[in-house]
């Protein structure tokens, strides 16, 4: 069975009015292959070969993943897990791939996902995070695609009572990409730290979306993306807080913050509340602008060389969203993956 | 030491002009300042002589121990040994004080061929020099200025231009936001820094600072050339009299 290309999202779908995958699909081959993720498990876990359905697939491209991927790769992390190492997930290079992680009650789970693939590949990968009460998730997502790569890369957290997400997304982009993540509040105090940066040169796109759906009183919601485009590059930041009536005493903030550094480069946002509860404080906000002229000269005065001056208030631009990861090692690394790309396109 | 001859310069695409051929000469070892009434084109002559982008130099040229100035890049100037003391030092965020000063510290040694500090020797010196302008040390490990106040963010000028060690300093405003206290930490600093072979051009409105940074010559700026000079009792006839007498 082959992909029909017409049940791809286009720009006539809203939520992909910028992200136009079946335009991009055109030229890609792979489309209806079979993906292999690999995965370190920290000691104690083990992944299942699962074949049910997972019956999630509120997006058009987890409906694909549902038709093309190979079995669901499932974890189950037991109550009351917890570990000093973190459950690392690589071979995310091609096709169609599902994953399931569960976190029992209690359970702390820290994973990193490494988003890199081969040329020319189509990459689609559906993931669902189930937490139960009190689980805790931090998460990592390192994507650098090269510049030929279509990905979508989709995950659907379910959060009860009391669960802890901390999430970070440092992203390069690829020929088209778009990360989605929906979480669906179900409990009680629960807490989300939503957080990411994108930088983009050449003629790179990745697109940061997001869906909050609270349905119960209590939870914090804390987002805050940042961007930096260069060249012909192309940022999308679409986030929505979706409050419904009994959500009430939520405490949410968006922020998308964006610095474009050429004529050519492009940022598409749209930040979205949508609130039917009366008593909340939701607040967002979104800014896009260039690098502070009167601070670059007066670290030039300084002896600093435009180029480096550049690179140091970008760094502080983007880094900042990294600062509450509490993994420093991976912290540093991707503080470095940052450095590096400046390097590169100063 | 600076050299300023015939300077001319214009802002707007050379719709305005506001230097006019100005020329002055600030050996090594001398304290200089320029006064004169709001708008004479004091502010202009610090971001020309330091090669801030918006300014056409129509005419003229500068040279500091012989070398052109105008043709070199800022941070060449500043590695050159050009130090302007903003009148409003810049926030910078997200970027700590020491990480700041040693990459420009570095920056400036390496475009002059020198071997690069340490970071040992570098925080040593960084150290000594805060606790010899009063400051506390945490102040180094916040970002640039950042929540600074008026005479917080002098004093770590001050601090930048003594672990900088620059050949000139020009020092626009200095005195703007500061109460006596501060000023009197400013201007010990300013007067440590004096030495044979260094020179300053001290940028002010009032007299007030050259009660503590006694200068060699005071010349008065207006339209845009210099209209009077004299030794330091020159800063008190002015203040007393007022621009007027030179008004372009």
């Amino acid at each position: 069975m082959s992909l029909d290309l017409n049940t791809l999202p286009t720009r006539r779908d809203e939520a992909w009015k910028w992200t136009d995958v079946r335009a991009a699909a055109k030229e890609q081959g792979g489309l209806s292959d079979v993906g292999l993720p690999k995965f370190t498990l920290p000691e104690g876990l083990t992944i299942m070969e699962a074949s049910s359905d997972l019956a999630i697939a509120s997006t058009p491209m987890s409906r694909l993943t549902s038709h093309f991927s190979g079995p669901v790769w499932t974890v189950n992390v037991p109550d009351g897990f917890s570990s000093d190492e973190p459950l690392l997930i690589e071979g995310l290079n091609r096709g169609h791939i599902r994953i399931h992680l569960i976190l029992g009650k209690g359970a702390s789970l820290s994973v990193i996902e490494h988003h890199a693939s081969d040329e020319n590949r189509f990459v689609n990968i559906d993931m669902v995070i189930d937490m139960k009460e009190g689980a805790s998730l931090e998460r990592a997502i390192i994507h650098d695609d090269p510049e030929s790569c279509l990905r979508v890369a989709t995950t659907h957290i379910t959060a009860w009572r009391g669960a802890k997400i901390n999430q970070y997304v440092l992203s390069f982009g690829g020929d088209l990409s778009r990360l989605e993540t929906r979480v669906a509040v179900m409990g009680k105090e629960v807490e989300a730290a939503l957080n990411g940066a994108y930088l983009l040169g050449a003629k790179r796109h990745v697109d940061m979306t997001s869906y909050i759906d609270l349905a119960v009183p209590d939870c914090t919601i804390r987002q805050a993306v940042k961007g930096v485009v260069t060249d012909k590059a192309r940022g999308v930041f679409q986030g929505k807080f979706h409050v419904r009536k009994p959500a009430q005493h939520t405490d949410a903030e968006m922020r998308h913050d964006a610095l474009m550094l050429s004529d050519n480069c492009e940022i598409r946002s749209k930040p979205e509340l949508e609130i039917y509860a009366d008593d909340v404080a939701c607040a967002h906000g979104n800014t896009i602008g260039q690098l502070d002229e009167n601070a670059l000269f007066y670290m030039r005065q300084r002896g600093i060389p435009a180029g480096q001056a550049r690179a140091l208030l970008t760094e502080a631009f983007v880094a900042d969203v990294f600062d509450d990861l509490e993994d420093e090692t991976l912290k540093d690394s991707l503080l470095r993956k940052i450095r590096d790309w400046l390097k590169e396109t100063k | 030491m600076l050299k300023i001859n015939n300077l001319s310069a214009t802002v707007d695409d050379g719709n305005k002009t506001i230097l006019e051929a100005l020329s002055l000469e600030i050996p090594a070892g001398e304290v200089h300042a320029i006064m004169g009434p709001n708008g004479a084109g004091k502010s202009t002559l610090s971001y020309v002589l330091t090669g801030r982008d918006g300014y056409d130099v129509t005419g003229g040229d500068v040279t500091l121990d012989g070398e052109d100035l105008l043709d070199m890049d800022p941070e060449e100037r500043a590695a050159k040994g050009m130090f302007l003391s903003f009148q409003y030092p810049l926030e910078i965020p997200g970027v700590p004080t020491m990480t700041f000063l040693k990459t420009a510290l570095n920056a400036q040694r390496r475009a002059r061929g020198e071997e690069e500090m340490g970071a040992p020797e570098f925080l040593k010196k960084a150290r000594a020099l805060a606790s010899e302008l009063k400051m506390k040390p945490e102040m180094l490990k916040r970002p640039l200025n950042v929540g600074f106040s008026g005479g917080e963010k002098k004093r770590m000028e001050i601090f930048q231009m003594m672990m900088l060690e620059p050949r000139f300093i020009v020092m626009d405003e200095t005195d703007s936001g500061l109460d006596v206290d501060a000023l009197r930490i400013v201007a010990d600093g300013v007067n440590k820094l004096r030495s044979p072979d260094r020179g300053m051009l001290i940028i002010t409105h009032y007299q007030r600072l050259l009660d503590y940074i006694v200068p060699d010559r005071v010349h008065v700026l207006s339209g845009g050339k210099i209209a009077a000079s004299g030794d330091a009792d020159f800063a008190k006839t002015l203040e007393a009299e007022g621009y007027d007498a030179y008004a372009a």
